[in-house]
């Protein structure tokens, strides 16, 4: 009876601590996002107020409205950048899918010589940092003329999106039994029928996962990007985000604004796809 | 077979191998070149003038190249591993909940959509001396009376560049040993329990094992981009205080756009690439192994 009760004890102590230490965990998580939201709500005086304030007294959406209100007015071409943000983001991540879909069948597909040492490869152009890669594109895009442009970028960003998805999609089409498409087959498909009607469907939602992964990389990418634009003509939000520090000071609050803007975009689509991007990373590991 | 006709798989790489070649490997090459020239962006004729390794020897020979090299080294070594602890620390937390687990994880993936520069960015705010919530929290709960200068102190700096990179990065560990641990079979650890192991018996030989794959996958992910580091650092103290936290990219940024010696940034380059190359190869060969052991035991 009296080890019953310690048990019990035990077992109750446990689950809180459990409670917890999960409920810490998810604050320190949570608690930067939440912090940048908040000040981007709060007025200027309240964020660098000694001592701290720390329950909002007024809430107002000031720091958006002047950030779009545009440049003169205390905003940035906020408006400029989210439209190379976006064109430059979606061109690439479309023309990244549709290389890396090709790429990611072959691998997943097909056997051929020196198919790993390849992969590998492959994998080692996207280990190249991005400001170390920066330097040569830079020469050779200024004697190109396509510095400062969306068509420079988005070149930039396809090569730099492709490894990454043949990695997901070579996964995905590992996920769909090779029997289905060859059942297709002897029913008379051909094989590229056979790809668009049985394979494309059932890796669908896989693939659209690699996409979202290629876009948010492109969408939050900064160290190429800072070397590759000059102006509104192709800066993209990241570039722009340091339009807000000057030499010495820092408009805190229209930061925040701008990287909410930023982040909201970036948050949805990851939680439309979470669930398949876990599957299509670990997908190779099980079935190698 | 009708004639020579190139084989399926070598059409379907093809345009991979053009971008990757176009955007990747011709500029690196272009780069390894003038890294053997004084190349500078001002003078254009510098290109054609060879020297030889001299850029390579004067880099080797420059102290402060070898600190931030050994900086970087010691950087991510220590993100690394403690994205790593942390990450299974959470996976396993996460795990254990019985209610909720769906939004849990949702709220785990939350820091992979911050844009690393947005990451940098927050915590140079958060660490502010003067108004960050770190050092609000700390004197409002008096654990100090003067505000600690954490960006302005190079060992703070570091401090919170590390915070910053690991609370940007922890959650793809956690991800993906969560997945590992879900789609583990129950039975062996049930039998295990049944045969009188400890719970960290249980955890060092029959758990650890399963999901030792997905930890690798996660470190090859991580390493393919371990140079994500550069923007939180070029954000958060741009190197200073006085090169205090300088890291090789953020070297090779300034030595090639601020003092425009393209050829020396070039050089240097080549060592930041190589670090990375070394990463990669290590976990991807790491992840093979474990890959084909799973596949053995299964």
């Amino acid at each position: 009876m009296d080890q019953n009760c310690l048990h019990r004890v035990r077992n109750k102590a446990l689950g809180i601590a459990h409670g917890v230490g999960l409920f810490l965990a998810m604050l320190v998580i949570c608690l930067p996002g939440i912090w940048i939201v908040l000040s981007s709500l709060r007025p200027t005086v309240e964020i660098m107020a000694k001592p701290p304030v720390w329950i909002p007294q007024q809430l107002s959406l000031d720091a958006y409205v002047a950030m779009f209100s545009g440049v003169g007015k205390g905003g940035i071409p906020v408006l400029d950048y989210f439209r190379n943000s976006l064109i430059i983001s979606v061109t690439s991540t479309v023309i990244a899918i549709a290389i890396g879909m090709a790429g990611g069948y072959a691998f997943a597909r097909y056997r051929f010589r020196a198919k790993s040492a390849m992969f590998l490869g492959l994998m080692l152009t996207r280990t190249v940092p991005g400001i170390a890669l920066s330097l040569p594109l830079f020469f050779v895009f200024a004697r190109l003329g396509i510095i400062d442009t969306h068509f420079g970028l988005i070149l930039v960003y396809v090569a730099l999106n492709v490894p990454f998805t043949i990695w997901l999609i070579d996964g995905f089409f590992r996920q769909v039994p090779k029997d289905l498409a060859e059942a297709a087959q002897i029913d008379g498909c051909t094989r590229w029928q056979a790809f668009w009607q049985v394979e494309f469907p059932l890796a669908g939602p896989g693939i659209a996962s690699a996409g979202i992964f290629a876009f948010l990389t492109s969408w939050n990418e900064f160290a190429l990007a800072s070397q590759l634009t000059r102006s509104i003509n192709s800066k993209t939000l990241p570039v722009g985000l340091l339009d807000y520090t000057a030499e010495f000071t820092i408009d805190w609050r229209g930061m925040c604004a701008l990287a909410v803007v930023m982040i909201i975009p970036a948050l949805t689509l990851t939680f439309i796809v979470q669930k398949h991007l876990v599957g299509g990373l670990t997908s190779g590991a099980v079935k190698g | 077979m009708k004639g020579w006709r190139p084989s399926p798989p070598l059409l379907l790489l093809l345009p991979v191998v053009v971008v990757l070649a176009a955007v990747v490997v011709l500029p690196l090459l272009l780069s390894l070149y003038s890294s053997f020239t004084p190349f500078r962006l001002t003078k254009p004729e510098t290109l054609w003038v060879f020297i030889g390794a001299r850029n390579y020897v004067n880099i080797l020979t420059n102290g402060d190249f070898w600190i931030a090299f050994a900086r970087t080294v010691v950087l991510l070594t220590v993100a690394l591993n403690l994205e790593m602890l942390i990450g299974l620390g959470l996976a396993l937390l996460v795990e254990k909940a019985s209610r909720g687990q769906r939004v849990l994880r949702t709220i785990m993936m939350f820091p992979m959509m911050f844009s690393p520069i947005l990451v940098g960015f927050q915590f140079k705010f958060m660490f502010n001396d003067n108004i960050g919530l770190v050092n609000n929290a700390l004197q409002a709960l008096g654990l100090t009376d003067r505000a600690i200068p954490w960006l302005i102190d190079g060992n703070l700096a570091f401090i919170a560049i590390l915070t910053a990179e690991i609370w940007s990065s922890t959650s793809v560990f956690a991800i993906l040993i969560l997945a590992g641990l879900l789609a583990m079979p129950r039975e062996p650890v049930e039998a295990a329990r049944v045969d009188g192991c400890t719970p960290w018996q249980t955890f060092r030989y029959v758990t650890w094992p399963f999901i030792m794959p997905f930890a690798f996958i996660a470190m090859t992910i991580r390493s393919l981009d371990v140079a994500r580091a550069y923007d939180i650092v070029k954000i958060m103290t741009d190197g200073g205080p006085a090169g205090r936290t300088e890291l090789v990219w953020t070297l090779v940024a300034r030595t090639a756009y601020s003092d425009a010696r393209m050829g020396m940034a070039n050089a240097m380059a080549y060592f930041s690439i190589l670090l990375s190359i070394l990463f990669t190869v290590y976990f991807y060969r790491k992840l093979a192994a474990a890959r084909t052991q799973i596949a053995a035991e299964w």
